[in-house]
């Protein structure tokens, strides 16, 4: 008996627990059919529900240098209160209840975070926290959640250290991915997908997240490409005006291929200067994906970036009908209903990539409040842990009961001239962009080698396996 | 010339052009703050002003030359127009007065921007005969770089041959010098001073469209590189030009050379020799005049 559930345990680790963190097919999920007919939303007109509503605080950068990252948040969450208020609103606390957005533009500084985010809900009495651009300001919403007893849902910011033992929060969720498991999920792809290039430089921005960023990346690289080389590592200050110098050691290293983590304006910059002093290496990235700036660099330029995804799929993007209808109602609204800057600009051509990411989880966190019936934050966490949801794209994640994380598998995307962009863009005009190379061949890389990273000394995760 | 040394003069050169890129960005500062001491917080949103409407001349012209031709005087008559009808309403409350003022003008000139341009990145595109490389002694340099160089040597030799070898030049270091004196005198002191804030502006402006082809034009441009032009200022010394151009340099290759050799050091280094050279030349290390 005893060695029948020894048996049993050793086959439940060895084949189980990895297999429920893989695309396990989940009851929750996107279905384009309950979809409402979304022909009069525009992210520059939205309409504001007043009364009992469920409020949610988009907390984010809407004035201030960021500013355009407010407004990426605010299309797609608005996207999705305008389809879900359409459909006449969320049965929670014994009535249906639509969806109120309140902008909550926290300047991109801590101090305003704290005070905007306290507003929202001492004032404003908001149900939930959406947020955000910047790790050290998801921190302070994630304190503030767990000061009041407000859910906060992490969509954008990807330290892994805001929901480890000193930061976690029950109130807290993280259904964005985490740096850590960028750096590794880009070595899996190096070291077990692709196999070429063996000598890599890291250069990334000097802050927590490049650090963390780089050392997934150098932990992956161990793991998974033990023979490749880092010839060089870097980190250098935000906002940098000029990249020749490290661009220069680059050069002289020998690398094949430069890792990095910058986001705008380094990101742009740091392409731009590379090719124009002649260097096109390829760089493995999160961030260089903007599409203006991919334009001015240009097709050739732009050739062979790796990127990772967290709303990639395997192969073609479009592989049901439904997921075309979906794609086809956000691009004809683009493209023939939004006039406004800068909605009307490429950046939002597709609603996919990181848009169509925080459309989705909005759509988990939803959905969440409908199974759990209630807008009570210990109903949603009950519901919230454990659960799995199923994308549009088909990605599904799972949150991890013990710290909040989202397990799923990523994607990396190859980019390639507009020629061979059909690989992935699979409809008519089959390219994503033609003046810039783009998303090509995709590769999963499974969850289980890419679980987000877990505090051990977190006592709810005590005992656990990454796999939860 | 073997690898290692051609890496050592590559990244002399590069100093050498991020220093030219301090300079252009300092020069109009310099002339400002350091010879007038208006306090001009809005200087590097100038610059970035100039950015934008150099990315407009382009989208409107296709021509680079247009844009650095016409955006610098476009921008220069905007600051104009704060000094003459704004600063010097201030100028009797002092540094601090000039302080609140522009620093006010300078999140006017942000929202103007954002409510013109957007929130977005925008791109210059550099003229065509700059693009790519060119050998130089076994090494192969960017062309615009060389180009960056050599405009702020073309711009320091006409603020000096102006400043030093023109009638008008001796009218605004004597009006800097004494501008009761030079009043007595009849000749219109606001007039000149005027004159010397639209010129340094109007390098604000060269500089914004210099340097947005190897940058993102968006809405922190201006925060990117405030910080180094004060530094550059205040290190060189107040009212000279010829300070602000030696330090510019010595900045770029502090920068470029310390990311060779000491990279997690690098950005202090810049800092740090400030730091030494006002403790021991509290005037800056050209420096005429109290700051």
């Amino acid at each position: 008996m005893k060695a029948a559930l020894a048996g049993a345990s050793l086959f439940a680790a060895l084949f189980l627990i990895p297999a429920a963190y893989a695309q396990a097919p989940s009851k929750a999920g996107f279905e384009v059919k309950d979809m409402s007919d979304m022909s009069d939303f525009d992210p520059a007109n939205t309409v504001v529900p007043t009364g009992d509503t469920i409020k949610i605080a988009v907390v984010a950068s809407f004035s201030g240098p960021a500013a355009l990252v407010g407004q990426v948040y605010w299309a797609s969450i608005s996207w999705v209160a305008h389809d879900v208020n359409k459909r006449g609103g969320i049965l929670v606390d014994g009535k249906k209840k639509l969806i109120e957005l309140i902008k909550a533009d926290h300047q991109s500084k801590p101090d305003v975070t704290k005070k905007i985010v306290e507003r929202m809900v001492l004032q404003e009495k908001v149900h939930i926290l959406w947020g955000t651009d910047g790790s050290n300001l998801q921190k302070i919403i994630n304190e503030t959640a767990n000061k009041y007893k407000v859910i906060a849902i992490n969509t954008a910011s990807l330290s892994d250290d805001l929901q480890d033992a000193t930061n976690f929060s029950r109130y807290a969720f993280q259904s964005s991915m985490s740096a850590d498991q960028l750096g590794r999920a880009h070595a899996y792809y190096y070291g077990q997908i692709r196999k070429k290039e063996k000598k890599f430089y890291i250069l990334c921005q000097d802050y927590s997240f490049g650090h963390v960023l780089a050392e997934g990346f150098k932990k992956g690289m161990k793991e998974y490409y033990p023979d490749a080389q880092i010839v060089g590592e870097d980190y250098h200050k935000l906002f940098l005006t000029d990249f020749a110098p490290y661009l220069e050691k680059i050069k002289a290293s020998g690398a094949e291929v430069v890792f990095t983590g910058d986001w705008i304006p380094d990101a742009a910059n740091l392409l731009k200067q590379a090719r124009q002093m002649g260097i096109s290496l390829p760089f493995a990235h999160v961030f260089l994906d903007e599409p203006n700036f991919l334009h001015e660099v240009g097709v050739e330029g732009t050739k062979g970036l790796v990127q990772i995804s967290q709303y990639g799929v395997e192969g073609a993007a479009f592989k049901t009908p439904e997921q075309i209808k979906y794609y086809k109602t956000w691009n004809d609204q683009w493209r023939n209903k939004w006039k406004t800057p800068p909605f009307n600009s490429r950046l939002f051509e597709h609603g996919a990539g990181n848009i169509g990411s925080y459309i989705q989880q909005t759509y988990w966190l939803l959905d969440v409040m409908a199974r759990a019936r209630s807008t009570d934050p210990e109903k949603i966490i009950q519901i919230w842990e454990g659960d799995s949801y199923r994308f549009i794209n088909g990605k599904v994640l799972t949150m991890r009961p013990c710290d909040h994380k989202a397990v799923q598998d990523l994607h990396i995307l190859e980019f390639v001239p507009p020629d061979q962009q059909k690989q992935s863009f699979n409809i008519p005009p089959y390219y994503w962009f033609q003046g810039t190379s783009a998303a090509g061949p995709v590769h999963t890389i499974p969850a289980k080698v890419v679980l987000p990273w877990m505090d051990p000394k977190l006592d709810r995760c005590k005992g656990k396996n990454p796999a939860g | 010339m073997d690898p290692v040394t051609a890496m050592y003069v590559a990244q002399g050169i590069h100093g050498l052009a991020y220093g030219m890129i301090l300079f252009l960005i300092a020069s109009g500062l310099n002339v400002i703050f350091g010879m007038m001491g208006v306090l001009n917080l809005a200087h590097a949103a100038f610059f970035m002003l100039s950015g934008y409407l150099g990315y407009q001349a382009v989208s409107l012209t296709g021509n680079f030359w247009a844009a650095l031709l016409l955006a610098p005087i476009a921008t220069a008559l905007c600051g104009v127009l704060m000094e003459r009808f704004l600063l010097g309403k201030v100028h009797a409350f002092g540094h601090l007065g000039e302080l609140i003022l522009t620093v006010g003008v300078a999140q006017i000139i942000l929202a103007a921007v954002k409510g013109i341009w957007g929130t977005e990145n925008l791109s210059l595109r550099m003229p065509p005969i700059l693009e790519g490389q060119i050998a130089l002694a076994g090494l192969n340099y960017p062309i615009y770089r060389l180009f960056i160089i050599g405009l702020a040597l073309v711009v320091m030799a006409v603020m000096a041959l102006l400043l030093y070898k023109t009638r008008l030049g001796k009218i605004v270091r004597a009006a800097v010098a004494d501008a009761g004196m030079v009043n007595a005198l009849g000749i219109n002191v606001p007039l000149v001073f005027t004159l010397v804030f639209g010129v340094g502006i109007w390098m604000a402006g060269v500089a914004g469209v210099t340097i947005a082809p190897i940058l993102t034009v968006f809405p922190g441009l201006a925060d990117q590189v405030g910080n180094d032009a004060f530094l550059v200022v205040v290190t060189a010394g107040f009212g000279s030009l010829g300070g602000a151009f030696v330090v510019s340099i010595i900045f770029g290759l502090l920068s470029s050379y310390g990311i060779q050799f000491v990279s997690q050091f690098a950005p202090i280094l810049v800092v740090a020799f400030t730091g030494l050279v006002l403790a021991l030349r509290p005037h800056g290390l050209f420096g005429t005049r109290e700051g």
